[in-house]
């Protein structure tokens, strides 16, 4: 990289608030660095106790999403690999999140998301209380690894509707896809 | 019945499970890699300790500062097996320490005591500058 571009890159991200990206492979110790050195960020920002916990809070379930569900990239010996951003826009920080998924857990994924996004705060609450007592949830979905508490605990420490998309990867049309996420507290 | 104990790790929590005491505390934050590994020999230490106690004070101290969501399932599952015990041979004190100024934690505390009120629940504000 030239270091004009890399110039280019920096302001650009400084320009919408980015206060750190990483892309590379995802690991649990990756999550643990990245999480330790956000809250260092978050603490000499003087960010208030509950808003850094909710912000704590939706970067590990983001992350550990992308290394529970994405697959191996391709072409990779078995690597989970992922991006991730977290910003800060008026008084509100952002935090993005992109990973592989499968092609056949598109819809699935859709239909987790999609309904969150016009519900209440209440209404998360009660859904969430509502997921915690299921004892039917693995029967109920063979592809989750854990408790189906993930999206609704996202969507309960934002303060606004999270938002998604869902792109198929170029050469790997028929079995990746790109998914994108972003919560905002 | 053996004691359990797990130094605190970035992404575990210490886990003092003294049965030979009848004083149980968690402490921390709980993100594993995998949650049920890490809590399952919890969870069934936890219920082989109920079966061999019977009319005892149990006492279940609840220090944890964050936990995420398939943590939360998990913990979840701990509560329902003291319930149980409280329900039918033992008394179960939950005293829940919780940050102030932090709802989150409460309104998991209050929504256990909704779920399991055999449970002698204690909710307990922490200042969060002395902790």
């Amino acid at each position: 990289m030239q270091l004009d571009l890399f110039s280019v890159f920096r302001n650009t991200a400084d320009f919408n608030g980015v206060l750190f990206y990483y892309n590379g492979s995802l690991s649990q110790n990756v999550i643990a660095t990245m999480g330790d050195a956000l809250k260092q960020r978050l603490d000499s920002q003087d960010t208030n106790g509950p808003k850094s916990r909710r912000l704590f809070s939706s970067f590990i379930e983001m992350v550990q999403n992308a290394l529970h569900y994405s697959p191996d990239a391709p072409d990779s010996a078995g690597e989970k690999v992922g991006a991730i951003a977290v910003g800060k826009r008026d008084d509100k920080y952002f935090i993005v999140c992109g990973n592989l998924v499968e092609q056949q857990h598109v819809e699935r994924i859709r239909q987790k998301i999609e309904p969150l996004r016009s519900m209440t705060v209440d209404e998360i609450k009660k859904a969430y209380r509502e997921q915690l007592k299921n004892e039917h949830h693995s029967e109920e979905d063979g592809v989750s690894k854990g408790a189906g508490l993930g999206f609704l605990t996202l969507a309960r420490d934002a303060s606004e509707p999270i938002e998604y998309s869902l792109t198929p990867v170029d050469g790997h049309e028929s079995e990746l896809a790109y998914f994108y996420l972003k919560a905002t507290v | 019945m053996k004691d359990i104990y797990l130094a605190r790790t970035t992404h575990s929590p210490e886990v003092d499970f003294r049965f030979s005491e009848h004083t149980l505390t968690l402490t921390g934050e709980a993100y594993p890699e995998n949650a049920n590994e890490f809590f399952h020999p919890l969870l069934m230490g936890l219920e082989s300790y109920l079966n061999s106690v019977d009319s005892r004070d149990i006492e279940f101290n609840f220090r944890l500062t964050y936990f995420n969501s398939a943590a939360t399932k998990m913990i979840y599952s701990m509560f329902e097996l003291l319930n149980e015990s409280a329900c039918t041979s033992n008394r179960v004190i939950l005293n829940w320490y919780y940050d102030e100024e932090d709802d989150t934690i409460l309104e998991f505390g209050d929504g256990i005591h909704d779920d399991f009120n055999a449970l002698d629940y204690r909710p307990m504000a922490v200042d969060p500058a002395m902790a």
